[in-house]
């Protein structure tokens, strides 16, 4: 029975989830309906967003092949981030081993570098 | 020592990285197969040494047994042979060498992972560096035929990968553990197929999974058009050693986690027995009507997929025949993989003169390359299993497996299929000695080459006329099971 009772919670999530987005949507509606609501559209009002810049022309462009060598650098490097943080902060509790083991794969990382470099992933030309 | 215990894969991870740098260093190209070759010796050298030992590393996520050590000796040969037999095909490939021969050694690198690793996750982690290496060097020639296997090859891939993924999930899901171990603590437990349906479901999508990567039938689309369109050594190294591979991994999981209860282990045994029937059936059938013949060899290694197969059920279906099962097994592997690696390398060679795959333009082969013909005749022979080669030995011997464990109707498809298969290899062979010769100009080969074939060609002789010696070892073959 615990079964169908954790089922249950998730159930009642999703009966909360709809009941919420349905509310939210209805409440303008139905206070324009009773006249609560003074309906006064303008372009303002109706465009995609209401701070930030304005898109200009589509988004269905064509990039440069080369922002992709740029996303995979990135990629490499963010990983590396991701792993340095939580390494530094225990590095104390790590010793030794958790120092060369770090440096073992900043090595592997800068092997990746040295390839990218080479092979002139860097230059914009 | 842990570390000394992953010497073969270290060695070669430490190799593939120094072959990118060195690549960035040197001109002269040739430089880099040699290093790849020393890595590999040395990772063969370095699994020999470890011989007898029963390691286990990294928290028991890793295990070193005789199992993993002659795999990474399997793997590792097949890729030295491969790599010599691309010292003339890289040439095509302009500027690119390095990253050709750092991603085959990335790709044993996971191989070897996948033979000796216990544990879920990590057998998922080996696959993908395995299949991601593959997808890159199918697609490494950049014409439209290798770019459509890259990207054929890479999206249906994926689409195991994620299968595989999800029946590892639903495996976690009743077994509460991704250790091989620790799922079959939890199987022994449990009381039958009715009561576990999402066990089942888990265990069908990892045969889903796996099988995608040795090519059984109904996950058997991609291989033909990845075979014929991949550079032809790449092609080579997908049919022998990502297969080899993939039953690798298939042995240990199922025979370790699901392997040891009878009412488990005989669902997914008479799985394994009607999917080997039928790859079998599909992948003989199918290759006689094909004119291209590395889109025959493609079809052929599925059929050989389909006999590999039967090994897999003879475990299932009963337990006591493990040794003589897991022994065929590895030693179908051993000559499968010697005889494939023989006569694409030979293909290899006629095409690097002919610029053609078509088996058309073998007529008269004979009076314009007598050698080459004569390897690719022999292999043929061994892939059709007649004496006195590897493949007949391989095929009675696994055939016997299976006879044992009572699949008589298995062994009888078995070798009725044997005999739809005579039929297309031995055309090959009517073709090149019988056909007349579209020009008598001589074919010239590279040295690597010549040496590639010998080599494969005399270990087929080797295991043909004395199997007992391999044999030997192959049954001192044991896991380490937890």
């Amino acid at each position: 029975m615990s079964f169908l009772a954790d089922y249950g919670y998730i159930g009642l999530f999703f009966v909360v989830s709809v009941v919420f987005a349905l509310t939210t949507v209805l409440i303008p509606q139905i206070l324009t309906a009773l006249g609560v609501i003074p309906s006064k559209p303008s372009p303002a009002k109706s465009a995609t967003y209401e701070c930030g810049m304005d898109t200009i022309g589509k988004s269905w462009v064509q990039f440069n092949f080369r922002y992709y060598f740029l996303a995979l650098l990135f990629l490499v490097f963010d990983i590396e981030t991701v792993f340095l943080y939580p390494w530094a902060v225990a590095f104390n509790k790590l010793g030794l081993f958790g120092f060369v083991e770090m440096v073992i794969f900043v090595g592997i990382l800068v092997v990746a570098y040295l390839y990218a470099w080479k092979k002139k992933a860097f230059e914009w030309k | 020592m842990i570390w000394a215990l992953l010497g073969p894969e270290l060695l070669l991870a430490i190799f593939a990285l120094a072959v990118i740098l060195l690549d960035l260093a040197v001109k002269q190209k040739g430089v880099l197969a040699v290093f790849s070759i020393v890595g590999l010796l040395g990772s063969i050298g370095a699994s020999l040494a470890l011989w007898g030992t029963n390691g286990i590393a990294l928290n028991n996520m890793l295990v070193i047994d005789k199992y993993a050590l002659f795999f990474d000796v399997l793997f590792a040969a097949a890729a030295i042979l491969v790599i010599l037999a691309s010292t003339d095909y890289v040439e095509k490939l302009k500027g690119f060498q390095g990253e050709y021969y750092a991603l085959i050694l990335l790709a044993t690198t996971g191989m070897m992972f996948m033979a000796s690793t216990r544990e879920l996750v990590s057998i998922y982690i080996s696959l993908e560096l395995t299949s991601i290496s593959l997808y890159i060097l199918a697609g490494f020639l950049k014409d439209a035929k290798s770019t459509e296997a890259g990207l054929k090859y890479l999206l249906l891939g994926s689409v195991s990968s994620a299968v595989l993924v999800y029946g590892m999930a639903l495996v976690f899901g009743t077994t509460g553990g991704t250790h091989l171990g620790v799922i079959w603590n939890a199987v022994k437990g449990l009381n039958g197929i009715a009561d576990n349906p999402t066990l089942i479901m888990g265990i069908v999508f990892l045969v889903a999974g796996f099988g995608f990567k040795i090519a059984t039938v109904p996950f058997q689309m991609w291989v033909p058009d990845v075979y014929e369109g991949a550079p032809t050594p790449v092609t080579a190294y997908l049919s022998v050693a990502s297969k080899a591979a993939g039953f690798a991994v298939i042995l240990r999981v199922f025979f370790e986690a699901f392997g040891r209860a009878p009412w488990l282990s005989q669902s997914w045994g008479m799985l394994f027995a009607i999917l080997a029937a039928i790859t079998m059936t599909v992948g003989n059938v199918v290759a006689i009507n094909q004119t291209n013949i590395k889109r025959l060899l493609a079809y052929s290694s599925i059929a050989h997929a389909g006999y590999i197969m039967m090994g897999l059920a003879a475990v299932g279906l009963m337990e006591s025949q493990l040794a003589l099962a897991r022994s065929g097994i590895l030693f179908y592997l051993a000559g499968y993989g010697l005889t494939n690696l023989g006569a694409f390398i030979a293909i290899i060679a006629i095409s690097n003169n002919t610029g053609s795959d078509l088996i058309d333009d073998y007529k008269g082969m004979v009076r314009r390359a007598p050698v080459l013909s004569l390897g690719l005749a022999f292999t043929l022979i061994s892939l059709t299993g007649l004496p006195p080669t590897a493949g007949f030995v391989a095929k009675i011997y696994l055939f016997n497996a299976a006879l044992q464990s009572g699949l008589l109707w298995l062994v009888i498809v078995g070798v009725l299929n044997s005999v739809i298969s005579a039929y297309y290899y031995l055309r090959v062979v009517k073709t090149m000695y019988l056909g007349e010769p579209a020009s008598t100009e001589r074919l010239s080969s590279s040295g690597p080459l010549r040496v590639a074939l010998t080599a494969s060609c005399f270990g087929v002789l080797f295991l043909g006329v004395l199997p007992n010696t391999v044999i030997q070892v192959t049954e001192a073959i044991k896991f380490l099971v937890s």
